[in-house]
């Protein structure tokens, strides 16, 4: 049982969890990460060029 | 007959480059596979939250004391959920926007009695208890006006009740049966029995939990749970998830309006924040009819930035 649960989660994160506290600012390191990833997806999805473009200019 | 000016935010000019072919089903198969390798691997790494069921029993074993004075609130009628109103009973306003009476509206859809759902039948459901049903046929034959008094002189003396060697001890000689009806629901929640009691449906599957949760809802234990775990309204508590697991972040908007007035002060505040976001998604849903809204996307230019190549391959005329 103990070798289950310790393969199912190698960083478990079941501790307290740690939140950023500022005025009515109030949100968890948790979500503050998600939320800057999906930001760093959304503008990297703008910004970096569609993949096989190179490909079909060359074939144009 | 005079042709029609071109509204660049309702027509589609017609189209005179070139195309190329785009393969949809093979880009969905490949984010499903990407989004299924990461979902497994993100699981095995930081595995998921876990935390430990709350019961009416775990919680009269935690803190015996605040689930007898939930019980006497749930006699006495000034429990959060018997004087709550519509769907549950008739004992309150419910929530509403200004004149609109939401909940009312809707009715009395899951009855409950919160003295008879909570205390009474769990208790009748004892069996070989000859005090208790003693205390209880005395309790249910008085007049209104008597088990007020018993409620009333048990809620002065419960200020100082004690939970000694398994027993809730008040002393309330002038309190009737309360004390041992309050006493024995106490027991009868720390051996389980009132979990079961409680629920709706008899059969193999148990899904209606709605009598388990009102009650654990009117005591402060779960409350201060959440709170701790920094799941309360005024936390954000909405976008959050126990432990250090990322919550429901999409949810932001729609608990931000609970930290700020007059949601985050009001008795209807779930009803005035549910308005809000109706009027926002209804206004969402209308962003193409909506002149000067339905120009954002085109003013701000991003269309431009994506589709840059072919902006720059046209002169960015097109």
């Amino acid at each position: 049982m103990a070798t289950i649960l310790s393969f199912a989660a190698i960083f478990p994160l079941n501790t307290l969890g740690h939140y950023i506290h500022w005025h009515w600012f109030y949100i968890s390191v948790a979500n503050l990460i998600v939320i800057i990833l999906m930001v760093v997806t959304f503008v990297s999805a703008l910004l970096l060029p569609f993949p096989g473009r190179r490909r079909r200019k060359e074939n144009q | 007959m005079t042709k029609k000016a071109f509204r660049p935010d309702v027509d589609a000019p017609e189209w005179k480059g070139g195309h190329t072919p785009y393969d949809i089903i093979k880009e969905g198969t490949i984010a499903v596979l990407v989004i299924a390798l990461l979902t497994l691997i993100l699981a095995v790494v930081f595995g998921s939250p876990d935390e430990t069921a709350i019961t009416i029993k775990s919680w009269s074993n935690a803190d015996p004391i605040d689930f007898a004075t939930t019980a006497l609130s749930e006699l006495n009628g000034t429990s959060t959920s018997a004087a709550y109103g519509a769907p549950y009973n008739h004992n309150g306003t419910s929530q509403q926007i200004g004149p609109l009476q939401l909940a009312k509206w809707v009715g009395v859809r899951i009855p409950i009695n919160a003295a008879q759902a909570f205390v009474i039948q769990p208790l009748k459901a004892l069996p070989n208890e000859p005090t208790l049903d003693a205390g209880l046929a005395k309790y249910t034959s008085a007049s209104s006006s008597t088990q007020t008094t018993w409620l009333n002189a048990y809620a002065k003396a419960a200020t100082n009740m004690k939970f000694v060697k398994g027993q809730v001890v008040v002393s309330a000689p002038s309190a009737g049966p309360v004390p041992v009806m309050i006493n024995d629901l106490t027991t009868m929640a720390r051996s389980g029995a009132l979990d079961q009691d409680l629920l709706n449906d008899n059969g193999f599957y148990t899904t209606d939990y709605t009598k388990p949760l009102l009650f654990l809802a009117d005591g402060q234990y779960l409350g201060n749970l959440a709170t701790e775990q920094h799941l309360g309204g005024d936390q954000w508590g909405m976008m959050n998830e126990t432990g250090n697991y990322p919550g429901q972040s999409w949810l932001w908007l729609y608990t931000f309006w609970y930290q700020i007035p007059p949601f985050n002060n009001s008795g209807n505040g779930d009803a005035l924040v549910w308005g809000v976001m109706m009027v926002l998604s209804v206004l969402l849903l209308l962003v193409p009819v909506i002149p000067g809204l339905r120009s954002v996307p085109r003013k701000l230019r991003i269309y431009r930035l994506i589709w840059r190549e072919h902006y720059r391959d046209s002169g960015g005329t097109s």
